[in-house]
């Protein structure tokens, strides 16, 4: 039987990261998570990650003849969106290439963090 | 307004920098090779910008009279002079040369944060900015990260005791080293700085170090400028 959802009050508040990846080797969707969580566990360990309750929602595909681009949202809890955010400039390298991740902004729902920073160049 | 006051010369560089939002750029190349026209290119492509582009040189050096006469061949000709950190004698040095604006990575290779009480004074009574580098952060093996976030914790604690001015720069040699200014707000958090300390260390600081030195390129004799 599925567990009966929180009431709003007694839910966690959530906040939507928009990230964007230039890399200078081809990256997947698929790469782009462990990337992120390898930053994380180096950065703040398991006792960290816990409490962020952290979710790629989704990922967009901008590549470029010059360049790789990614665009992507990231789901974190409200109160520790600084932590979350503190992590991407962190990341440096991925599969011996170089990689960089921006925040494009962050927004209170999926729409708006669409919207305004994955559409809408920064 | 938030500056990255060391990037390594270079025309995608600037382009970028500009494109991640900041309000003004000082590119750096070695002082044994430096060549202005470059940076004249720059500034002349930018003319009606309101992005500002200066240029600076960095100082290596391994003894101290040799820093001093590095510093006073280039200090007329640099708009930013930094002096190359690690050594702890040049580190002192640097911090007690008001002709000096920034000690860039004093903590460079050693196993402290390349800075003590003597210095941090100085450095408070001459205006010399301690540079954090995130380049020199983010370019250490993840597993030792933990000493850099220390050493920078230890330099904050000595700034908020001396108050000598703190620079955040990004030390960047491609545009994959480059990063948002907000983004380099929230990993300070990483070493105990609060937003206002973070801000203030990327736009009023190098606003003062702009200003300082526009205000000394009028100086006349000591005490007396020519007022355009």
């Amino acid at each position: 039987m599925k567990l009966k959802i929180l009431p709003p009050h007694m839910r966690n508040k959530k906040r939507y990261l928009a990230f964007e990846v230039i890399s200078e080797t081809l990256i997947n969707r698929e790469d782009v998570i462990p990337i992120i969580w390898g930053a994380l566990w180096d950065m703040y360990g398991s006792c960290g990650i816990s409490r962020f309750d952290l979710w790629v929602i989704k990922i967009w595909n901008y590549d470029t003849p010059e360049k790789h681009v990614m665009k992507g949202i990231l789901r974190c809890k409200r109160e520790e969106v600084h932590s979350v955010r503190s992590i991407i400039p962190t990341i440096t390298r991925f599969k011996s290439g170089r990689v960089v991740f921006h925040t494009l902004g962050i927004s209170g729902s999926i729409h708006s963090a669409t919207k305004k920073f994955i559409y809408n160049k920064l | 307004m938030f500056f990255d006051f060391h990037v390594h010369e270079s025309q995608e560089l600037v382009d970028e920098v500009e494109r991640l939002g900041y309000t003004g750029v000082v590119t750096f190349k070695h002082e044994e090779n430096k060549n202005k026209d470059y940076s004249d290119d720059l500034i002349s492509l930018r003319k009606d910008s309101s992005f500002q582009i200066r240029w600076g040189v960095m100082i290596y050096s391994n003894n101290i009279e040799d820093l001093k006469r590095k510093i006073q061949k280039s200090r007329n000709e640099a708009d930013v002079l930094m002096v190359y950190g690690g050594d702890l004698r040049i580190n002192r040095a640097a911090c007690e040369n008001p002709r000096v604006d920034i000690i860039s990575h004093p903590y460079r290779g050693r196993r402290d944060c390349g800075i003590n009480h003597i210095s941090a004074r100085k450095a408070a009574e001459n205006k010399v900015a301690v540079e954090l580098n995130v380049r020199y952060l983010l370019r250490i093996r993840p597993q030792n990260r933990y000493k850099v976030l220390g050493y920078y914790r230890e330099i904050l604690k000595l700034q908020r005791k001396f108050n000598f001015p703190l620079i955040i720069t990004s030390g960047a040699h491609s545009i994959f080293e480059l990063h948002t200014p907000l983004d380099i707000i929230a990993l300070t958090y990483c070493f105990g700085m609060n937003e206002e300390e973070a801000s203030f260390a990327l736009s009023e600081t190098p606003r003062n170090i702009i200003e300082r030195r526009d205000i000394s390129s009028n100086v006349v004799v000591k005490g007396a400028r020519i007022i355009k």
